[in-house]
């Protein structure tokens, strides 16, 4: 019985601690930053517009207003593989939070809302 | 050890505690919006009532509820380890978990005594039936 529970303490453990380990802090971008960014606004579980549009080269705040009580965030990533993350938004309820995305090449981007991931948009990068 | 059916103050404790924390964590998934969480939320509402309900089928099973909220819990913190998010209502919600699945795993221990032997008992006592020979069975509360 002590082997049984001890099996799942050390199951247990292990899994938060994989957990806390792969939640790596965002270096801050270096610059002036942009504060006229889009507005990315969460409502109904889905994002309003699905698509927007920031120049190349800058640093940029995006507006993100949380419209819903469930807690969403911008996760910005390179594609829909969701590998190679750009800019994690914090994860917030009802609320509105600005969110520093760095300067980007051209291109188009992909982000989604980490807690619902069938949640996407697009950043268009010009 | 033989599985027992009458409770002790203790385990009326731990008990109460097992509904409590399956509910809390009901609540917080329930709060997170989605098909996924909302049926996740579902499933440990269903599981905090058959932990206590007396019903003959349930008393009888109690041990088999008890292996799968554990197992239904520890699904749920793995699930989460690979995908995230990690923020602080996930850690609260899987810390619930851990808790939980730890006083579940005493309560099988105090109720049901080895889950090995008690898997093995409840294989031959289903062999017994299957083979329409005569068995004995026991099960703890």
């Amino acid at each position: 019985m002590k082997r049984f529970l001890l099996t799942f303490g050390l199951v247990a453990v292990a899994a938060i601690s994989a957990a806390c380990s792969t939640a790596a802090a965002q270096p801050a971008p270096s610059g002036p930053v942009d504060p006229n960014g889009p507005t990315i606004v969460a409502k109904d579980m889905a994002f309003a517009p699905a698509t927007v549009e920031i120049a190349a080269g800058k640093n940029v705040t995006i507006h993100f207003d949380n419209q819903d009580s469930a807690p969403h965030n911008v996760a910005i990533y390179k594609d829909a593989s969701a590998s190679e993350k750009i800019s994690v938004g914090e994860i917030v309820s009802s609320k509105k939070v600005d969110q520093v995305v760095p300067a980007l090449a051209a291109g188009t981007y992909f982000f989604r809302c980490d807690v619902h991931t069938n949640m996407t948009g697009s950043i268009v990068v010009k | 050890m033989t599985p027992r059916s009458s409770l002790r103050p203790l385990d009326v404790i731990i008990r109460i505690a097992i509904v409590g924390l399956t509910l809390g964590t009901a609540y917080i998934h329930s709060t997170l919006g989605g098909l996924l969480f909302t049926l996740n939320a579902t499933g440990y509402v269903v599981a905090a009532l058959a932990i206590v309900i007396p019903l003959g089928l349930a008393i009888r099973f109690r041990w088999f509820i008890r292996l799968g909220l554990m197992g239904y819990a520890a699904t749920a913190i793995i699930a989460w380890a690979i995908t995230g998010p990690y923020y602080t209502t996930a850690y609260i919600a899987k810390a619930i978990e851990v808790a939980l699945i730890t006083l579940l795993a005493i309560d099988f221990a105090r109720m049901d005594g080895n889950p090995i032997n008690v898997i093995k008992s409840e294989l031959g006592l289903l062999s017994s039936k299957l083979g329409r020979r005569p068995a004995t069975g026991q099960a703890g509360a």
